[in-house]
């Protein structure tokens, strides 16, 4: 039998074609990522202003004097439980979704849409809409709960005609918290159905002729086999999360008080509106070894998990 | 001799203005807020085009939100390049080694048309430096805006005039109608102005004017405490959560008796509702145990980036200066918002303030601010506005220091102190770089 020969064809050479793909998402890395990360450290070792971007060397100076202010002490507490609180409850809700969605059910493709809006509309547009829900005088939920008599005088839940909710330290927080949540939880939920999805049906068949039910199948097959997916939907959602500073800049700048003030926040009314951009630097930099941490871990974990 | 030497130095730039500017590709560009009143933009393009013709130079404006101002302005410095003329609404002083001096224009400036606010001169000139890095050509004044049938049922017809007053009337108000008071305690710009007003009033200050910080006072403790109980008994918890426009939307909806503000609440009103934009009566400063001082609303502070030159540079500082000598029409179309830092430049204003060519009900609404100048002061007062104040301003330290007070968090003593640290390391860093004085 005679083959075809074919020509040199330049992109059948494989080191070519790998370098080709590549190359955008290098090129995104090194100028998007790489660079301002790098600029970053070299603001947070230097006497850098908003004014003055020459880099004369301070040391450690920045952070030392940022740890020893004890408004960065409460923000970086503050974003620490934030995120954590955070994340079990999208991890819980994700996980539920998901699930509801990969099953087969009348109107899925509506349902579906709906879900991930609040995840595709942009943040700040997301966060005006939420700014209107929970005003101060004008919420739309305190207007239902007046009506409804769980708010105004003899009301259930206070006297008052309003809930304050970005006004009272305790459901600021909640606010905060709920708001992140209802943002962040349609990113892992689809995550976490491509895993489900990618689960072969040979296992789930087999699983079947042996007679497990829907909650064992769940718990016993489904999850530790996407374990790997979850954690890396997790991982995702904790260092969006973490950096994020417009929710709160939009709800509450921070307030009241300093209960909503988080880390990009803080780092941002330093750096950039308070002119010091050395400090807000390093402010924003604290962060850095703690999700370096956390990514190192989760990520082993969910490579562990996979092997398993 | 030393007039003939600022005459000599006021024709001198004239000189080189003109002859800088002569040649057609000549461009400037402006970056400014969306001013509160639009038919102030309409007017503003319109001028800046027609001005372009007239001297042969190109100028573009953009206009932006006023939060996007001083991020554009860092963004631009940092890549040396950007607008020729940057507006912002509040000292820009951190921003001094990326901005030409402009001693030049505002000497130029005082040689025409003679003295300058001081609000205004306190938001442009750094003395440790002996530097001019901004030209403030205009400034708002912050009022008290109050819902005139209330405060008259409680037995103050022209509004409260002191603390006491606002403290007894609102009270009283609150009790009988349910309506508060609006002073904000929020991390948010009215807040910080409104707390800064009766510290002040009560003979506090964040620093002295020397620039030593001196926050830690018994007059601050007691304007602390003040605020305090005027939260607790004449205000809702709402104002631990507002944000700018909370106070205007509350006046407007007649559900406050008392907010410190521009005219922007009132001027919303008067569009809506004339009949209850005549209910709102305007008083000067509150008077407290050391005098009547109100911060300025805000500043309209134009800055020359280093990066501009030659031609440009030229070209942009005429533009400053002829704008200034427009300031009839800079006051007229803001409807009263920007007042003129240099009053000469606006003899029309008592005119107008007399009766309000607006339409307001009635005509002589705004006669209070004919003393503005009397108590209107700067972030930095007594001192200048330098770096370390707008700092203290953009961490909120101020209405955040007053909030834990109210709350019940912290006594007045201990948040003061605690305040009064934060303080004093943000001066130690500014200072450390040679733009704070005192020490």
């Amino acid at each position: 039998m005679k083959l075809l020969r074919l020509g040199n064809f330049p992109l059948d050479n494989r080191r070519l074609i790998g370098a080709l793909f590549l190359t955008p998402a290098l090129l995104y890395i090194v100028l998007l990522v790489g660079f301002p990360f790098l600029l970053s450290i070299a603001f947070g070792f230097s006497d850098v202003t908003v004014g003055n971007t020459d880099l004369s060397f301070v040391g450690f100076r920045n952070f030392l004097a940022v740890w020893e202010n004890d408004i960065f002490r409460q923000v970086f507490e503050t974003t620490i439980r934030f995120t954590l609180i955070s994340q079990v409850f999208i991890l819980i809700f994700a996980n539920i979704l998901a699930v509801i969605f990969t099953q087969e059910f009348t109107g899925k493709w509506f349902a579906r849409f709906i879900f991930i809006l609040p995840w595709a509309t942009p943040v700040s547009l997301a966060m005006i809409g939420w700014l209107w829900m929970l005003d101060t005088k004008y919420s739309p939920i305190d207007y239902l709960l007046l009506q409804l008599g769980f708010l105004g005088r003899g009301g259930l839940l206070s006297d008052n005609r309003n809930l304050f909710w970005l006004a009272a330290p305790d459901l600021a927080q909640i606010s905060v918290i709920f708001v992140q949540v209802w943002r962040m939880t349609p990113l892992a939920t689809v995550i976490l159905m491509a895993g489900l999805s990618s689960i072969p049906t040979d296992i789930l068949d087999q699983a079947e002729v042996d007679g497990s039910r829907f909650m064992r199948t769940l718990l016993q097959i489904k999850l530790p086999l996407i374990l790997p997916i979850m954690v890396i939907a997790l991982l995702f959602s904790m260092i969006t999360m973490f950096g994020d500073m417009t929710v709160v800049y939009v709800l509450t700048r921070g307030g009241p008080v300093d209960y909503t003030r988080v880390l990009g926040l803080y780092s941002f009314q330093v750096g950039i509106e308070g002119g010091n951009l050395a400090q807000g630097a390093a402010i924003s930099l604290f962060a850095f070894p703690l999700l370096l941490a956390m990514a190192i871990f989760m990520l082993r974990t969910a490579s562990r998990a996979e092997v398993r | 001799m030393k007039s003939l030497v600022r005459l000599l130095l006021v024709f001198s730039l004239f000189g080189t203005l003109v002859f800088g500017i002569g040649a057609q590709d000549t461009e400037i560009s402006l970056l400014q807020w969306s001013h509160f009143v639009p038919r102030y933009d309409e007017w503003f393009d319109a001028y800046a085009a027609e001005w372009g013709e007239a001297n042969g130079v190109g100028v573009s404006v953009d206009h932006v939100n006023f939060t996007e101002l001083f991020s554009t302005l860092a963004a631009e410095i940092d890549a040396g390049d950007g607008h020729s003329i940057v507006e912002v609404l509040f000292s820009p002083a951190s921003f001094i080694d990326g901005l030409h001096d402009l001693r030049d224009i505002n000497e130029a400036a005082a040689e025409m048309y003679g003295e300058r606010a001081s609000t205004c001169e306190a938001a442009s000139y750094l003395p440790v430096s002996d530097t001019w890095y901004a030209y403030t050509h205009g400034y708002v004044p912050d009022p008290g805006d109050y819902d005139i049938a209330l405060w008259t049922e409680a037995g103050y017809p022209d509004g409260p005039k002191t603390y006491d007053d606002l403290l007894e009337g609102g009270r009283a108000i609150f009790e009988t109608s349910g309506i508060p008071v609006g002073i904000g305690m929020s991390p948010e710009l009215d807040s910080r102005m409104a707390n800064r007003a009766a510290i002040w009033s009560f003979g506090g200050s964040i620093q002295d004017e020397n620039e030593n910080v001196v926050l830690n006072s018994d007059a601050t403790i007691a304007a602390v405490k003040y605020l305090a109980q005027l939260q607790n008994e004449a205000m809702t918890d709402e104002v631990f959560g507002w944000t700018a426009a909370s106070n205007n939307q509350g006046l407007i909806a007649g559900e406050l008796s008392y907010i410190l503000n521009s005219n922007s609440a009132y001027r919303s009103l008067q569009k809506i509702d004339e009949a209850a934009a005549a209910n709102i009566g305007f008083t000067p400063a509150l008077a407290g145990p050391a005098g009547a001082y109100a911060s300025s609303h805000v500043w309209q502070i134009y800055v020359i980036p280093k990066y501009v030159e030659g031609d440009e540079l030229a070209a942009a500082k005429q533009f400053i200066l002829d704008h200034t000598a427009n300031y009839s029409d800079v006051t007229y179309h803001s409807e009263l918002y920007n007042f003129p830092c240099l009053s000469s430049t606006v003899p029309e204003l008592d005119g107008w303030l007399e009766a309000d060519p607006w339409g307001s009900e009635p005509p002589n609404k705004f006669e209070v601010l004919k003393t503005v100048n009397d108590w209107s002061v700067h972030l930095g007062f007594p001192g200048v506005t330098n770096p370390a104040i707008s700092q203290v301003f953009a961490e909120s330290i101020i209405p955040n220091m007053v909030a834990k007070v109210a709350l019940g968090e912290q006594s007045a003593e201990a948040a003061v102190a605690e305040a009064h640290e934060r303080v004093e390391e943000i001066f130690n860093e500014w200072r450390a770089r040679g733009l704070v004085g005192g020490g």
